[in-house]
């Protein structure tokens, strides 16, 4: 049995956590995966590094499930967010909630991955061509001390074809 | 009185990831940062927000003995 709330660094699996949030009074489960884009900002990306605080993470996502339960007339709520190095394609994040109807687990879902995004200690580190940054909240990121300009990169460009 | 202090993501690289620290009873998690960014002001240049036991503090929360604080820069975000 795959527990509802958890931190991985294994490869994030829907079905299990679509089997974690089944239930015969169910008549909708949502789905939410949060994956690795290749661009951020004007940067090439080519992957995603998540380092959490395993304990506060875990047990923030379960408040998070019983505030969701709260607002919402839900069955079961499943997450899981996964640590370590996630390349362009993968999913970092996944989410899964139940309900007897359909507005209430899509109107949950994305709540719930909202509120994960502002509380839920995670923090990823950014890995692109030129660089690597942290990222902090609802922006690209401050930019990063070895980040290259456009202007930069293009002229190492030209070098380079010479 | 004894903490444990844990750190996260920038400042993790900046102060490593775990210490021990003494403080006098009834330090506050706000002034026992203050104390640690005189020490190394590189962390003073990160916003931080604080955890006890895993739970979020604001910064008058006053400390007890054995108690695991966590210091964090801003999580992930994205949109």
């Amino acid at each position: 049995m795959t527990p509802a709330f958890r931190i991985t660094r294994a490869r994030l699996r829907v079905d299990a956590l679509v089997r974690a949030v089944g239930d015969p009074r169910a008549g909708a489960i949502v789905t939410f995966l949060g994956t690795t884009r290749n661009e951020n900002v004007g940067r090439r990306v080519f992957r995603l590094e998540y380092e959490a605080y395993a304990g506060m993470a875990e047990a923030e996502m379960r408040r998070l499930a019983e505030e969701a339960k709260r607002r919402w007339s839900l069955r079961r709520v499943a997450m899981a967010h996964r640590i370590g190095r996630v390349p362009v394609g993968e999913a970092s994040v996944a989410i899964a909630v139940s309900s007897g109807h359909r507005a209430e687990a899509f109107a949950a879902c994305r709540w719930l991955i909202d509120r994960l995004k502002e509380i839920v200690p995670i923090w990823k580190r950014e890995h692109f061509r030129g660089g690597q940054v942290w990222i902090g909240p609802q922006q690209g990121g401050p930019p990063a001390p070895r980040e290259r300009t456009r202007r930069t990169r293009r002229a190492a460009r030209t070098r380079r074809a010479r | 009185m004894r903490v444990h202090l844990r750190f996260f993501a920038v400042l993790r690289e900046q102060a490593g990831a775990r210490a021990e620290r003494t403080v006098p009873a009834g330090t506050t998690v706000g002034a026992l940062w203050r104390e640690l960014v005189a020490e190394r002001p590189a962390l003073g240049a990160v916003k931080v927000r604080f955890a006890v036991n895993q739970t979020y503090v604001e910064p008058g929360h006053r400390l007890a003995d054995g108690d695991e604080v966590a210091v964090f820069p801003p999580v992930s975000g994205g949109r």
